[in-house]
């Protein structure tokens, strides 16, 4: 027997995230901070410890970050709009019940602008274009209600010709197959309600071979495991319903052992230095894998799945069965 | 963050880096101020240029700080610029993008900068001579992606950059050099999974294009897979590049059957050498069931009753051998009667 999920710990790690000021890190990360809060804040509702950071504290810097003249979110305080930081503003603005607080037609304009010829999205204005935007795009717009403006056969077009012969899919097209753009590829098809463009034996086996041998996942055929592909992997699994096709338990043990165990988070493998996006996507993969005591998350928006629930968006994802402790 | 290793420091080991860390924050603190501060009033003068590259030198993840400096290049320094100091500009720009890449090898902003100025190379260096610029920054790039490469074979940056390069070139490289590059990749290194993978779309384009003899660059590629297999079977690059070659019906070409066959036949062979490999009886299911969907009406019952209880008898021996996959196995053993 392996250690068990320090909850404690990782709700004390998250909570210390934003009391190192004084570290390089911490400003040379800046960059991420947006990403970092959504991650640290669905690790901690995944964990029922919703109010380990305070709520209003939270509102206050995501509203801190709109780029008025853009129309979007930035990751921090007085840097640019860009696709990604504002998704995760509108995650932790819907998990903390605050959507109220955003001016959605122009977020809605700011997304929809994003979408270029080919059908996939751009980052930014300056145009860097990834099936990752265009994730971001179906997910945001999803999440605002505003799906129906989506020129949805444009961007399923994009997804199909990303689509490659070992059933994966990569970043743009003729890019090759990745766990983390299968992910976002995956789960846009999801949401759009086209799964049926996935080659689904197919993938799920390319999936399931991306197990090794000590339990951890990798993200490409002959490469190394890494904690955080647990998610990426697991909710095309999941999405798929193909998640009894790995070790559950040899995975369980292999995201437990990259626990730190003095200072609490997840690392990417077991002995090295933790972080955020790891802890969400360890504990991610842990309440896929129906983890005793861990809420349910749902694989396609990675968010808590009874919000997704209550906004009427769950599609017809199988995790495995919560354990008892 | 990825690969660094967890070190417990003494309470007195981390106030000390802190006290170290202290003068490198200081400056990292005010110098993005500063940048902020003249982005917020549109300052595009070269001063904020050469602050930007200090910067991003500094914190080349910076994404904020990339686009500022594009707009000081667009709205400042290109518009006092002749067409030859614009080049000049854009090839120093590239040269740091070169040494920030050798650090930050798979940092997006720095890839995405590369690519941008690329697109912002003027005509010349004559009017006679338009491409000229553009051509030998072309050539470079080829050999900069080529360079990321043998650093990191694996470097899915590299990979598409080097993708956007071929595809941009003003004079372009005929498709069949690549064949070359990937099989030197290969050969290097079989388990370079996105080396088969680019060689699959570049083989599919020649095909399309009817550049190439499909039925016999088919086979040389069977050859090729084949003798990778049997240096090493449990590479599984090498099984899914097979199963391409093979084909879910897309390919099909001659005599289907006659083919499907020979490969399986060609794997039993491996699998007797081998008798536990599960690739080779992943494979041979996986080909015989193919038979079984596309021909099975040309067979006779005894030889559809024989392919599936051979399927069932490797799909029996997959669940132990390979334990972490048995329930797939158990799957595909459910649906099999099925086809």
């Amino acid at each position: 027997m392996g250690p068990a999920l320090d909850i404690p710990l990782h709700v004390k790690y998250i909570q210390s995230l934003g009391e190192n000021k004084d570290d390089l890190v911490y400003h040379l990360t800046a960059h991420l901070r947006m990403n970092a809060v959504y991650w640290g804040l669905t690790a901690l509702l995944i964990m029922k410890h919703k109010d380990a950071l305070d709520r209003d504290e939270m509102i206050d810097f995501v509203m801190s970050c709109w780029d008025d003249e853009a129309g979007g979110f930035g990751a921090h305080p007085d840097h640019d709009a860009h696709i990604h930081s504002t998704l995760s503003a509108i995650q932790i603005l819907v998990m903390q019940n605050a959507l109220d607080r955003v001016d959605v037609p122009r977020v809605v304009k700011f997304i929809l602008s994003l979408q270029q010829d080919s059908g996939v999205f751009a980052g930014d204005q300056w145009g860097e274009i990834d099936t990752r935007f265009l994730y971001i795009a179906v997910n945001a717009l999803s999440l605002l209600g505003h799906l129906h403006e989506l020129d949805v056969e444009k961007t399923v077009g994009y997804i199909r010709r990303c689509r490659n012969f070992d059933g994966g899919f990569g970043a743009r097209e003729g890019a090759e197959s990745h766990a983390s753009q299968v992910f976002v590829c995956v789960a846009a098809l999801a949401i759009l309600d086209r799964l049926e463009e996935v080659d689904q034996d197919m993938l799920g086996w390319w999936l399931a071979e991306r197990q090794l041998p000590n339990g951890g996942l990798n993200g490409r055929p002959e490469k190394l495991e890494d904690v955080c592909y647990s998610f990426w992997v697991l909710s095309a699994m999941s999405i798929l319903n193909k998640v009894p096709w790995i070790n559950a338990e040899k995975l369980t043990a292999f995201i437990l052992s990259a626990q730190d165990p003095e200072q609490g988070g997840i690392a990417d493998r077991p002995g090295d230095q933790p972080d955020v996006f790891h802890t969400i996507f360890g504990v991610a993969g842990l309440s896929i894998l129906g983890y005793p005591g861990l809420d349910d998350l749902d694989p396609v928006y990675c968010m808590p799945a009874s919000v997704i629930e209550s906004l009427g968006l769950r599609k017809g994802w199988t995790a495995l069965p919560r354990r008892q402790v | 963050m990825h690969n660094v290793k967890r070190v417990r420091y003494s309470a007195e080991a981390l106030a000390a880096q802190r006290q170290r860390e202290k003068a490198r924050l200081k400056e990292f603190q005010s110098l993005t101020g500063e940048v902020l501060a003249r982005k917020q009033r549109k300052d595009h003068s070269r001063e904020a240029f050469d602050l930007t590259t200090r910067l991003l030198q500094i914190n080349p993840e910076f994404y904020t700080i990339w686009n500022y400096r594009r707009l000081v290049l667009l709205n400042g320094i290109f518009v006092e610029s002749t067409p030859t100091q614009i080049n000049d500009v854009l090839s120093d720009d590239l040269s740091l993008t070169t040494t920030l890449l050798k650090q930050h090898p798979k940092v997006y902003c720095i890839w995405t900068h590369r690519q941008w100025c690329l697109a912002q190379v003027p005509d010349g260096p004559t009017a006679s001579d338009r491409n000229g610029w553009r051509q030998a920054y072309w050539n470079k790039e080829l050999f900069v992606a080529e360079k990321m490469l043998e650093a990191d074979p694996r470097n899915f940056h590299a990979w598409t950059y080097r993708r956007y390069v071929l595809a941009q070139m003003p004079v372009k490289r005929p498709e069949t050099a690549d064949l070359a590059f990937t099989k030197r990749k290969i050969e290097s290194n079989i388990s370079n999974f996105s080396a088969w993978h680019q060689r699959s779309k570049t083989l599919t384009s020649l095909w399309d294009a009817g550049k190439l003899d499909k039925a016999r660059s088919l086979e040389e590629e069977f050859d090729l897979v084949r003798n990778a297999m049997y240096t090493d079977p449990n590479d599984q690059s090498v099984w899914i590049y097979h199963r391409w070659l093979v084909g879910p019906g897309e390919f099909v070409i001659g005599d289907d059957k006659g083919l499907l066959e020979r490969e399986v036949s060609s794997i039993q062979e491996l699998l007797d050498i081998q008798p536990d490999s599960k690739w080779c009886m992943e494979s041979i299911v996986f080909y015989k069931k193919l038979l079984l969907r596309r021909h099975g009406d040309s067979l006779g019952d005894d030889e559809r009753g024989k392919l599936n209880s051979e399927c069932e008898e490797l799909l029996g021996s997959l669940q132990s051998v390979d334990p972490d996959r048995h329930q797939r196995y158990v799957d595909l053993s459910r649906n099999h009667h099925i086809v």
